[in-house]
């Protein structure tokens, strides 16, 4: 089990270093820097800013600097917002995106598992439909439609959810949570509906039958397992998904998460800003990625063993 | 008793007999033919072109038997030119950058997968780190990288897509490297290259043209939700992303500006989607 | 039924099975792959069921133990422990089945829970129909392990199917249709898909571990040898039909039936004078379709007649011995 673990930590702390040098590396060389937006400014005050933020010295060092900080914990300033470090924003702004996040995953596979198995087992029932038919809509039609109609609809038309802001407790929960959980429902209704049908007719699971002990043994203690597997293994990559809806969510929803955040540095050119945010969602595809690895060969001893 | 042949080995016209057979997919092909169809042809029929203000007609309402059959945005243009052509950028885009990613990754993957050893490992280990990467991310960070704008977004789409046609043709080539006609060609005198692109490479084919199919929805839907948050394409060149930016904004007056570029969008992607499960059932039917 | 049996044996027999057929309904309309079989076995019996593949051998044995594929449907009788295993419903097929009536499938290497460690997979049974604790069970599990000849049975147990050889996993399903010491097993061909010199070992303990726990055991295979080594009758199933029946020894020795015979014939052995070719039955068995009325096998028959396109019906042909064929008296 251990050497399982530890590869997969070693990849991951692989991951995040290269992405904090390709997020360095691709900040510094984009187009225009994060002060050459602002009004004219005289030389002497543009020389000083930039050295105080630590932008005329060598590529190199300002990367080494970088990196230094990052083994503390320090993901040094906002360039646009002048008064706060990164750390500080990260730390404002992820409760948000983590709840949502949080919620929305736990929803999609709530829901998901629970429509994808209802549909195999009984096959063209109501659960097999109601599955097909979110199904088709989630995968099909982008969140940044179906939220701003859910907004147009439940908030504007109806007024029972707010259409956006992060005030009104777990109302304001409600429907970014559904809109970023609806693709995933149905993509996981989907593969666990079709992995439970491909298990049930396994070999072992007709040596299960031949046990004698009834149908709630044979799904549950055979199949289970066989039917879960894909669901879980999708839910590593699911995590990532969740991390490109958040962003979009927060949008649309005016939600101060860390992905608004992200969007805005992004276009403002605030260089630690982006790449502190990149290492947190990084660091999170990582941690995710091992927890549902590590699942995997909890329940697969074939997976643990391969290794 | 009769042996069935293995899906793999089905020929080209049994699989395309059993995609026609499939009356969702075939709908959907038609569908997405009249979609492209009317996004690249219909302009011509109007005088104008989505850029032209036509002031005197600003904000005006749908009226289908005026000169403005779908209304007219605050500034006067034509909504359903703009939505035209702003689908025929999403719709290039779309299938050049599946075609370009595809390209590169089943090269990428088969090389790979051909080479084996460190080659190999070294190549996929590329992948995995890449894989780590978020997405999204990713696609920005790229975007910025080049300067914003259309190709940078191109550009940025097809660097991040490649890699699941790479790690899934690795896999098949590594396999088919195996096999006596690789053997046979070596010992004829080809040379490592001309094997891959002779002989790896077309075997794998319908494995990419399954699983490739769907990148282009995903090449798509990527473009769309990239110019909704300002990253993508700008203003005032039109695409399905901004335009439904532009709508989501006007929601609460006027929906058909999110309505009509947001149901075009909606309807690609589910053709787009039911022929990609017809292609994966026409040429592996035991998948379902 | 046909076959002139005395009344007292009838009921003394654990199995009957009566009229018993099996269809399979698709688009085209319905396959009859079992038609209208008669057979009886007792208590304690080695019974082996010979035939091609197509003969419909396995999915008698579904049908029995109620796993036949959704389209698939039993007609007749099986009576079995004084109940009939077709018209049961399934909460009552499971009082039987992994109790009473036992199976072990074809291919060891999928049959069993990967997911699952062996030692808690033979427990189930137990714990389930016997109401037996944990511990108890599994304590039983390895003891019988052992009993199937398993190294380190304890240790095993804790171990998951991926480690075990095919051969070691065949055991393993042995020892857990055993273990619930039931009155009768079914035996889906477990020896095809094992190497020839583990295939001799399971079989001699599939027959000594019946023995001790007085276990009647249905054995269906294609291989001759098989049936050699350790049937006590064997019944020739030919296109879903009986062809012969008989004692083991008596029908390998003097088989009645031109499919007999031909199978025979075509069974390589030691002995015989070596020849420039191996005989072969001509021609090859039907798939699908309806039954004909007429004999199923007269197609490839040598001994063909124009009466054979009514099929005979299975008829006493010596003592202890049926036949259904119009060559009836020696051929």
């Amino acid at each position: 089990m251990i050497p399982f673990v530890a590869k997969r930590l070693w990849n991951g702390v692989l991951t995040l270093a290269a992405l904090a040098t390709l997020t360095f590396f691709v900040m510094r060389l984009a187009p225009g820097g994060p002060f050459s937006r602002n009004r004219k400014i005289s030389p002497e005050v543009q020389a000083n800013i930039e050295a105080a933020f630590h932008l005329d010295e060598p590529v190199a060092q300002q990367f080494a600097r970088y990196l230094w900080g990052i083994v503390r914990g320090d993901l040094g300033p906002s360039t646009r917002f002048r008064d706060y470090s990164v750390n500080d924003l990260i730390a404002a702004g992820l409760p948000t995106s983590l709840t949502i996040g949080f919620w929305a995953i736990l929803v999609a596979a709530l829901v998901g598992i629970g429509l994808g198995m209802a549909g195999a087992l009984r096959r063209n029932g109501w659960a097999d439909y109601a599955a097909g038919t979110i199904g088709v809509i989630g995968i099909a039609i982008p969140i940044f439609i179906i939220g701003p109609l859910m907004q147009a609809y439940f908030s504007v038309h109806l007024g029972w959810l707010p259409v956006g802001g992060w005030n009104e407790g777990w109302h304001s929960l409600i429907l970014p949570v559904l809109v970023l959980a609806l693709p995933n429902i149905a993509y996981i209704s989907r593969l666990t509906r079709s992995s439970t049908i491909e298990v049930l007719r396994e070999n072992h699971v007709r040596t299960a039958r031949a046990k004698g002990i009834g149908p709630a043994r044979v799904l549950w203690g055979h199949a289970m397992t066989g039917a879960l597997l894909p669901v879980i293994a999708y839910l590593g990559p699911a995590c990532a998904a969740l991390i490109t809806g958040s962003i979009l969510i927060e949008t649309v929803f005016a939600l101060p998460g860390i992905g608004r955040f992200f969007v805005d540095a992004a276009l403002n050119r605030d260089y630690p800003l982006v790449m502190g945010i990149t290492l947190v969602y990084g660091g999170f595809l990582v941690v995710f990625n091992i927890l549902t690895d590590l699942l995997r060969g909890w329940l697969d001893p074939r997976v643990r063993h391969a290794d | 008793m009769q042996i069935d042949p293995a899906p793999a080995q089905s020929t080209a016209a049994l699989q395309v007999r059993r995609f026609r057979a499939n009356r969702l997919a075939m709908v959907s092909v038609y569908l997405l033919g009249a979609v492209v169809a009317f996004c690249f042809l219909g302009p011509f029929a109007f005088p104008f072109t989505g850029e032209d203000a036509d002031f005197d007609n600003i904000s005006a309402p749908m009226n289908l038997l005026s000169l403005h059959p779908f209304g007219t945005d605050d500034y006067g243009r034509d909504l359903l030119v703009r939505v035209l052509e702003g689908g025929q950028v999403s719709l290039l885009i779309g299938f050049l950058g599946a075609l370009t990613a595809g390209i590169i990754g089943v090269l990428y993957g088969a090389v790979s997968g051909f080479a084996g050893g460190r080659t190999d490992t070294i190549m996929m280990r590329a992948v995995e780190v890449l894989y780590g990467f978020p997405y999204v991310i990713l696609v920005i960070l790229l975007s910025l990288l080049f300067g914003g704008g259309t190709v940078a977004l191109f550009v940025a789409l097809v660097f991040t897509l490649w890699l699941t046609p790479a790690v899934i043709v690795r896999a098949q080539a590594q396999s088919l490297s195996r096999r006596e006609f690789v053997e046979a060609a070596r010992a004829g005198g080809m040379t490592s290259w001309q094997i891959v692109t002779q002989h790896i490479v077309p075997n794998t084919i319908s494995l990419v043209i399954v699983y490739g199919s769907l990148l282009v929805p995903e090449v798509i839907l990527s473009e769309s939700f990239l110019s909704f948050l300002g990253i993508g394409i700008k203003e005032p060149q039109a695409s399905w992303g901004n335009l439904i930016q532009i709508g989501t904004s006007q929601m609460a007056t006027d929906l058909r500006l999110l309505l009509l570029p947001g149901t075009l969008l909606a309807l690609v992607l589910f053709c787009l989607n039911f022929i990609a499960d017809g292609l994966r059932d026409a040429f592996d039917p035991n998948e379902r | 039924m046909d076959c002139e049996t005395p009344l007292t044996q009838m009921n003394a027999n654990l199995l009957s099975l009566q009229d018993l057929s099996v269809h399979f309904a698709h688009g085209g309309g319905q396959t009859c792959v079992v038609d209208r079989i008669n057979l009886d076995l007792a208590a304690g019996e080695v019974l082996g069921i010979v035939g091609e593949s197509g003969s419909g051998k396995s999915q008698l044995l579904f049908a029995l133990m109620g796993l036949l594929a959704s389209n698939g449907r039993a007609s007749g009788r099986a009576v079995f422990d004084g109940q009939d295993l077709i018209s049961l419903r399934p909460k009552a097929l499971d009082q039987v089945r992994g109790r009473a009536l036992s199976m072990i499938f074809q291919d060891p290497m999928t049959s069993l829970n990967p997911y699952k460690r062996i030692g808690d997979q033979l427990a189930e049974g137990l714990i389930h129909h016997q109401g037996m604790g944990r511990a108890a069970a599994l304590a039983e599990a390895s003891r019988m392990l052992d009993r199937v000849r398993i190294p380190d049975a304890a240790r095993a147990a804790r171990r998951h199917p991926h480690e075990f050889s095919g051969g070691m996993r065949q055991r393993v399903m042995i020892a857990m249709a055993l273990l619930v010491r039931p009155k009768l097993l079914l035996a889906d061909e477990p020896t095809t898909a094992l190497d020839v010199t583990i295939q001799a070992q399971v079989l001699d303990l599939m027959s000594e571990i019946a023995r001790e726990t007085g276990t009647a055991i249905i054995f269906v295979t294609h291989d001759l040898g098989v049936v050699a080594r350790i049937c006590d009758r064997v019944a020739v199933l030919y296109g879903g039909r009986i062809m012969e029946e008989g004692p083991a020894e008596a029908m390998l020795s003097v088989p009645a039936h031109p499919y007999a015979k031909g199978l025979l014939a075509t069974t390589p052995r030691m002995e015989a004078p070596l020849t420039p070719r191996l005989p072969v039955i001509a021609g090859a068995p039907r798939s699908g379709g309806a039954m004909l009325p007429s004999c199923p096998f007269s197609p490839r028959c040598e001994a063909r007649m124009p009466a054979c396109e009514v099929m005979p019906d299975l008829r006493a042909n010596g003592p202890a011995r049926r036949l259904a064929c119009h060559l009836q008296g020696g051929a």
